[in-house]
């Protein structure tokens, strides 16, 4: 990875430049990707299973490590420094397929932990905020529950809702429909939806066209480790420029 | 017999002939057994031996001026049960809701606390003052578990928060009055002995080598070859060799490991031994723990900006050491019978104790007897282990989705 020196705040939110990666038994997961995200924006990541769009935008709050290229996220550099990355890990909030709720702890206790431990916030302070983010997503009254007890749709709400509670500047999103019934998908994406008109920036990784095309600003096409097509939600999925796009469409329309 | 019983002790004892067969087989099989068992010890044993070594068996040659140090932290022990059971009690049990000051598993606890206090010190022939402090501490500690049961749900802060300093404190306090220092007359380790030096060296030994058994299980798990290669070496080392051969070891090697007068009496050699042994075992069940915590768990706490002890602590280890606590304490479980071995290097534990008592040409051909008691001592310490664990495990499964 080349040490880049940290530069003020560049316009852009996350730029990511010739990533590559490979995982420790030699498999080549990333080959040269690029990506800008401009703040506010909405970018979806779409593209075969095992095409490296999990293990890229895990990369952005390094989950990942990655051998060569750049990425700088709201102008710090993500290099081996571990205080770059914890202050990069402040600043990124990320859902999971899973959700990874703590199971130990209540949903409230869920929210609060990380500003908690992480902000050096007051307890009373974090909870006001944590009971507003509960009563946004739509989930105050299960606010002391346990996340066992919830719905998986109501989990994800919660994990959307534990992360906004670190106000990050970006959201990462890692298929956050794709282990839900269908009947919970739209509570979900409706979330998701609000936050993007409050002018969050997202990188969503989904197979959701409907939320793609009427939320994104920009559909990125990954394939191999590789971005195959870049462009407009309209352009992508009503003309699509390449080969691998249009082959990828036909399977999931 | 109620019907429901009745009709209920039908279906799992008789449901078909063979079964029907096989359950009278076993009843009668149990019941001659026991019947022996009763029969032996009321008309032929002779109790004497018990009777008057009971002081031997409970603290060895323990100065008897200074006996009243023991009886104090007794009574201490007592007041902490007490609290400890009744706090327990009040924590949401996520379950099942909390019902009353008494669950009916309590109440059978109790009565048998009493019944116990009032027959054996009897039974024991011990003076009359004596046995009347036994019903001093009896009630002691029943008069804290109702106070600490009724009030606990008010408590609960204090509870979670207080109970696991208490142990360690009361641990401490109680190490000074057994040997002495900041004032009390010392009385040296080769002075303790019988079931004293065994709870003393099961204690100790519990106490260090769980917070070391979670060190070296996260050392396992390490991503630093060096940290990593240390800690299997160590398990695989320890859990290869039987514990008789390392407290051999131990007894001759720490001697010319350390300069003279560094290296630890024999009795706590052999502790530091138990504690070792017990610390490898222990890696292993929270090893087991920590590899069904899901990985998302320290990768969520990870992204939320928590730094990696933050994140073990916090997240992962909670998880992993309630999934680890059966195993755990089946450790301790059995780390506490493995103490008799030390009889075996010559410590006056209370088997050992018990040995010198056999040799002793007036209670020739009483074994039967001293093992009976021994037996039936070790089961109670090993069962209230056990019963603790399962009540303090299901108050801290987190509830989920279900009926
Ligand atoms: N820890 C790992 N070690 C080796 N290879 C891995 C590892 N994790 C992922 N891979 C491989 O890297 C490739 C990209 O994986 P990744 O999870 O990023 O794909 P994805 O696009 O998110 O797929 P999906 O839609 O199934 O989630 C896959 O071929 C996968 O097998
Ligand atoms: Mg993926």
């Amino acid at each position: 990875m080349t040490a880049e020196p940290k530069v003020a705040k560049s316009p852009a939110m996350i730029e990511a430049r010739g990533v590559e990666k490979w995982y420790p038994n030699g498999f080549h997961a990333l080959r040269g990707v690029d990506l800008t995200v401009q703040r506010g924006e909405v970018v979806v990541i779409m593209g075969p299973s095992g095409s490296g769009k999990s293990t890229f935008i895990r990369t952005f709050n390094a989950l990942e490590d990655f051998q060569k290229g750049s990425i700088t996220v709201d102008g710090i550099a993500l290099n081996d420094d571990l205080r770059q990355i914890d202050a990069i890990r402040r600043e990124v909030g990320m859902v999971f397929q899973q959700f990874n709720l703590f199971p130990h702890l209540s949903v409230l206790d869920n929210l609060t932990l990380a500003p908690v431990l992480v902000r050096k916030r007051s307890k009373g302070d974090v909870l006001n905020q944590a009971m507003a983010l509960l009563e946004r997503v739509g989930i105050a009254e299960q606010a002391h529950k346990f996340p066992g007890q919830l719905s998986g749709g109501q989990q994800q709400r919660v994990a959307i809702a534990r992360s906004l509670c670190m106000e990050p500047r970006i959201l990462l999103f890692d298929e956050p429909t794709s282990s839900l019934d269908p009947e919970m998908v739209r509570e979900v994406l409706e979330v998701m939806q609000g936050l993007a008109a409050d002018g969050m920036t997202m990188v969503v990784v989904t197979h959701e066209v409907g939320f793609a095309r009427q939320v994104a600003d920009r559909v990125v096409l990954m394939a191999d480790g590789q971005v195959v097509e870049e462009a407009m939600p309209e352009q992508f999925f009503d003309h699509p420029q390449h080969e691998r796009s249009r082959q990828f469409l036909s399977q999931i329309l | 017999m109620p019907r429901v019983v009745r009709s209920s002790l039908r279906k799992e004892l008789f449901a078909n002939p063979i079964d029907g067969l096989v359950s009278v087989l076993l009843i009668s099989g149990v019941g001659a057994a026991g019947y022996g068992l009763i029969h032996w010890a009321l008309t032929q044993a002779q109790w004497v031996v018990i009777q008057a070594n009971s002081t031997l068996f409970a603290v060895g040659r323990y100065p008897i001026e200074q006996q009243w140090r023991l009886w104090l932290l007794v009574a201490l022990v007592a007041a902490a049960t007490g609290l400890s059971w009744g706090a327990l009690r009040g924590l949401p049990q996520r379950d099942r809701p909390i019902t009353a000051v008494w669950p009916r598993n309590d109440r059978i606890a109790a009565i048998v606390l009493v019944a116990l206090c009032g027959w054996a010190p009897a039974a024991l022939g011990l003076a009359w003052p004596i046995q009347a402090r036994w019903w001093a501490l009896t009630a002691l500690l029943l008069v804290l578990r109702w106070l600490a049961g009724r009030y606990a749900s008010r408590l609960r802060k204090v509870a979670t928060l207080g109970l696991p300093l208490l142990w360690p404190l009361l641990y401490l306090v109680g190490m000074v009055l057994i040997g002495g220092g900041l004032g009390l007359v010392t009385v040296g380790a080769n002075e303790w002995g019988g079931l004293l030096l065994t709870l003393i060296e099961a204690s100790f030994a519990i106490l260090l080598s769980a917070p070391l058994g979670v060190v070296l299980a996260l050392g396992r798990r390490s991503s630093l070859p060096l940290l990593r290669w240390g800690s299997i070496a160590y398990i695989e080392f320890i859990r290869g060799a039987p514990l008789i051969t390392l407290l051999f070891l131990g007894q001759n090697i720490l001697g010319f490991l350390l300069p003279g007068g560094l290296a630890p009496d024999r009795i706590w050699r052999a502790a530091w031994i138990l504690t070792f042994f017990s610390a490898a075992y222990l890696a292993e069940a929270v090893r087991a723990g920590l590899a069904a915590v899901p990985r998302g768990q320290l990768e969520a706490a990870r992204s939320l900006g928590l730094n990696l002890p933050q994140a073990l602590s916090r997240v992962v280890l909670p998880q992993a050491l309630r999934i680890a606590l059966p195993a755990t304490v089946g450790q301790f479980i059995s780390l506490l019978q493995d103490t008799t071995l030390l009889s075996l290097i010559g410590l006056l534990d209370l088997l050992g104790t018990a040995r010198s008592v056999m040799a002793n040409p007036l209670y020739l051909g009483k074994s039967a007897e001293v093992y009976l008691t021994l037996a039936v001592l070790f089961w109670c310490c090993c069962a209230a282990l056990g019963l603790g664990s399962r009540a303090l495990e299901r108050r801290l499964n987190p509830p989920t989705l279900g009926p």
